[in-house]
């Protein structure tokens, strides 16, 4: 599950560049009614090159997720920009915004809340081609029906509501939905975490096939550093609301420098240390 | 399930009676301003099988009414004239749907007499026929203020919901000073804000539109309380990701989740708005005569001596206990449906 | 403390709005007391003209309004035209009447609903809660009119109780104990006939508020202390089910007053109901913004009474501000 390098050689344009970005919300004081602000991330600098997989790590509740949502330009952040293929998109209005974001997707954590459950998985995956004027109605549907070969969802399930999927099968519903608009970068928000662990494996590697097959670009947000040392080719540790350390996989894994990502790393159960408290 | 049979019984019920409502000309032997002068509070026609000879007929006949020369102001049978029921009979023309003119009624008597199966109001009119066209105006009153209630109770409690901010403020302020005010006082107000002498359809229009436009503030709060949550649902959050406008994301995905309350909010305001209608014509302010609504009919038992001596007066008011009986278990069952849908 | 001042601002706000929009409401009347008038050949235009601005009637909208507002708050709420007397006192009157009837009907239909939703919330399923169950049911379809006109045919029929008004002939004047006897014989049919109405909602919601208090923790654990069932349920359950039963009671205020409406009018009680009806058939301006102000004043009264009850029963309010 290795990564591989860049496909476009010599695009030395990075994908997305995320400087400065930060998130706080005004609050008051229940009784006193006193303003402060409380912060989900501050000063977050991200460079992310074409056909990398990018892991975010660190513990919940870092404001990964709300790191994720900005960077899928679901929620607005208040300070920094975010530049895609050189442009900011928080610049953009609302209408030059709209054919941009067929190029990011965002995949949920929980695939059950991510998807109507009225709808049937056809009409699921069709509605971004239908929000984006793409097509007709038979040619949404067949195309439909086509990325849920891709994922490995049968054809005839294509009448299916959600619920009568299971959990591994909903999040490749989910998948199948987010390439509906041939993006070019993928977030997953602890997309993994839901699954269980043969699900895991069988998802991540439907993601290594599909961006061999699609050019994509992935960010990984993660809490299960294991798992990411399995696929990412670059993990960012992100501890109280800052990105702490940014470096090659391999490299963090062998040598981690901030405090906080040793704590992870060895906080992180290996198989030594779980013989280890066994036997003791 | 008990509960699906007692649903599908009351939806029954209530089919059958709009059914016999909408086509009133054709169910009612008579129309409602056809008076008989020599009648006046004749009790209900009794249907016989056995004759005075004690021979059975299958088909149902009626006696004629004359005087009772024992107890005057009262009627007897008269014996001496039998007149059998028949059904699909020519009657007095009406029009179907105000365009085609038939004369075709359900059921009537042969001869020159007179089938009066809920008796008749002081000026010979048959009643049963009254009570069918009245409900046409009682019960069109209800479903379409009840209609008119909850679409303004969607387009606000959606806007307020779904927009927030001070949209939301200033809609649900509204909304309270709405319900701040009892509702039959306003109605009445209104009522009062109306000429008191209009042609009857503005009458009736006016009134429909005073009771929706005074009724959207519970609906509204109902379904503003089911965007708020259903907004904030994930798949809405994926749908922007899209690019979905805010129309989109309301009719698609927000706003179906809330069919359940609106069913619900429908099968209880009609009866309440039936029964609104049928209190402001009661107190003689809503349809006037000759035109009949429930509420007229029912008028004329604040008369001591009606109320005490004709008791088929009562009638309208007794069968209005089964159709909101229908309409209220219609409510609790779709309540129960979808109580158990939403996840 | 500042819960309370906010509720009571947001009170005086709401009644304003709603004075406002009452005054707008009979401001597009198209027609007016005058138009009787207008008819009569013998009375000529400068006739009627002159009395309007008398009345005051033919000043522009905010001018009338503020008038309006300020002498209300004066005391003065206008002119009655058709009765010829200022609406004030007449009103007074009505009025008292028909917080006599509807405060005696809500004590009785609360009365009633306690034990009874108590009753069957501890019963819950068995014999006594499924009757419960249909009679109030059953209550909820027979419509108000219904019930009413049955009463006064009752009244009428077997001549126990008086067929209406408050008062019989002659007793004005007599000491004010046969007086009072009086007025509660009149007051027993429409009093228990908007108690009946409103029983089956009451009832229910005080079952459910009471089941839902019963399966809480802290019942279970006072059961577990042996506790015996009629103390728990009202010493221990009903105070804990208190929260939305307060909360219904603002909201049933607002029904009581329309529902006491009919009653008044179908009994013959001489409240506000009567009064309404009156005069707009005559067209009385005056009286009908007066009497709709005062039932939303009630009405706003009500909720924010209910508001203070909670404020002091439920100490969660009081430390969690809005």
């Amino acid at each position: 599950m290795r990564a591989h390098a860049q496909f476009e050689a010599g695009t030395h344009e990075p994908l997305m560049r995320v400087a400065g970005l930060s998130k706080r919300y005004a609050q008051r004081r229940p009784l006193t009614r006193a303003p402060f602000t409380i912060s989900a991330f501050e000063d977050v600098n991200l460079t992310i090159c074409r056909g990398t997989t990018l892991a975010i790590v660190g513990e919940s509740g870092a404001g990964k997720s709300t790191l994720a949502k900005c960077m899928a330009l679901l929620e607005k952040p208040t300070a920094g920009e975010i530049r895609f293929e050189g442009e900011n998109l928080l610049e953009l209005n609302r209408k030059a915004l709209f054919p941009v974001r067929r190029a990011i997707q965002l995949i949920f954590q929980d695939p059950t809340s991510a998807l109507n459950p009225r709808l049937t998985a056809e009409e699921i995956i069709a509605e971004p081609l239908a929000i984006q004027k793409i097509s007709t109605k038979d040619g949404r549907r067949m195309r439909a029906q086509e990325l849920m070969e891709q994922v490995g969802l049968p054809a005839r399930s294509a009448c299916k509501r959600p619920l009568e999927f299971s959990g591994g099968q909903r999040q490749r519903l989910a998948i199948a939905r987010a390439l509906a608009l041939e993006p070019k970068l993928l977030i997953l928000d602890e997309a993994l975490s839901s699954l269980d662990l043969l699900n895991q494996q069988m998802i991540l590697k439907l993601l290594a096939d599909l961006r061999a097959a699609h050019s994509l670009t992935y960010i990984h947000i993660s809490h299960d550093l294991r798992m990411v040392s399995e696929f990412a080719d670059e993990v960012a540790v992100m501890s109280r609301r800052r990105i702490v350390e940014h470096k090659p996989a391999a490299e963090l894994f062998a040598c981690p420098e901030h405090p906080d990502t040793k704590a992870l790393l060895a906080a992180m159960p290996s198989l030594e240390s779980i013989c280890l408290r066994r036997l003791a | 399930m008990k509960a699906r049979r007692k649903l599908w019984a009351a939806l029954i019920l209530l089919a059958a009676f709009h059914g016999l409502i909408l086509f009133a000309g054709f169910f009612a032997p008579y129309g409602f301003a056809v008076q008989d002068r020599d009648m006046p509070f004749a009790p209900p026609t009794r249907l016989h099988f056995t004759d005075a000879r004690d021979r059975f007929h299958l088909r149902p006949f009626v006696y004629g009414l004359k005087d009772d020369p024992a107890n005057p102001g009262a009627y007897a049978a008269d014996t001496t004239q039998a007149y059998s029921l028949r059904f699909f009979v020519q009657g007095s023309p009406y029009k179907i749907a105000g365009i085609f003119e038939t004369h075709l009624h359900f059921i009537g008597v042969s001869g020159d007499n007179r089938l009066f199966l809920m008796g008749t109001d002081g000026y010979g009119r048959d009643q049963l026929s009254r009570f069918l066209y009245g409900g046409q105006i009682s019960l069109l009153a209800g479903l379409l203020a009840a209609a008119l209630s909850v679409l303004l109770g969607i387009l606000v409690g959606s806007l307020a919901g779904f927009y927030g901010g001070w949209i939301d403020e200033l809609l649900m302020r509204g909304s309270e000073i709405f319900l701040a005010l009892p509702w039959l006082y306003l109605l009445f107000a209104v009522r009062a804000a109306l000429p008191l002498q209009i042609a009857e359809w503005q009458v009736f229009l006016l009134l429909v539109a005073v009771m929706g436009l005074i009724g959207w503030a519970r609906p509204a709060r109902l379904i503003r309380g089911v965007v708020l949550s259903a907004k904030e649902r994930k798949f809405v959050l994926a749908a922007r990701g899209f690019g979905a406008s805010d129309a989109h994301l309301l009719l698609k995905h927000v706003l179906p989740q809330t069919y359940g309350v609106i069913l619900t909010q429908i099968a209880l305001l009609i009866p309440q708005y039936v029964l609104a209608e049928v209190t402001l014509s009661f107190l003689g302010l809503g349809v006037g005569e000759p035109m009949a609504s429930w509420g007229t009919l029912l008028s004329s038992l604040q008369q001591y001596y009606i109320l005490s001596s004709y008791w088929w007066m009562f009638l309208p008011a007794l069968l209005l206990i089964p159709l909101f009986l229908a309409y209220y278990t219609t409510a609790d069952a779709l309540q129960e449906r979808f109580k158990s849908v939403s996840l | 403390m500042r819960y309370i001042g906010r509720r009571i601002i947001h009170a005086v706000l709401l009644l304003l709005a709603v004075s406002f929009f009452s005054f707008l409401l009979l401001q597009l009347a198209p027609g007016d007391f005058f138009d009787a008038m207008r008819l009569n050949p013998q009375i000529s235009q400068q006739t009627i003209q002159s009395i309007r601005s008398e009345y005051g009637l033919d000043k522009p909208l905010p001018i009338r309004y503020e008038h309006w507002l300020r002498s209300m708050l004066k005391g003065d709420l206008g002119y009655s035209l058709a009765s010829n007397s200022p609406v004030a006192p007449l009103l007074r009157v009505r009025a008292r009447n028909t917080l006599l009837l509807s405060g005696t009907a809500t004590l009785l239909a609360w009365m009633l609903a306690l034990p009874i939703g108590v009753w069957s919330a501890a019963k819950r399923g068995g014999w006594g809660d499924r009757i419960g169950n249909i009679a109030t049911s059953a209550i909820l379809t027979v419509p108000d009119l219904l019930l009413f006109l049955g009463l006064l045919l009752l009244a009428v029929r077997t001549g126990w109780f008086p067929t209406g008004g408050m008062i019989s002939p002659g007793i004005d004047g007599a000491d004010f104990w046969s007086e009072a006897k009086d007025i509660a014989f009149h007051l027993v049919l429409p009093a228990l006939g908007l108690a009946v109405v409103m029983l089956p909602v009451l009832a229910r919601h005080v079952r459910s508020a009471t089941i839902e208090a019963l399966e809480s923790p802290f019942i279970r654990a006072a059961r577990g202390h042996g506790i015996p069932r009629a103390r728990l349920l009202f010493r221990y359950a009903l105070p804990a089910a208190s929260n939305p039963l307060i909360s219904l009671f603002g909201f049933s205020v607002a029904t009581m007053l329309s529902t006491s409406m009919l009653a008044e009018v179908i009994l013959s009680w001489p409240g506000l109901g009567p009064l309404l009806i009156e005069s707009i058939f005559s067209r009385d301006v005056y009286v009908v913004i007066a009497v709709v102000m005062l039932s939303s004043v009630f009405l706003v009264m009500g909720n924010l009474l209910a508001d203070l009850l909670l404020f002091a029963s439920d100490p969660r309010i009081r430390t969690g501000g809005e």
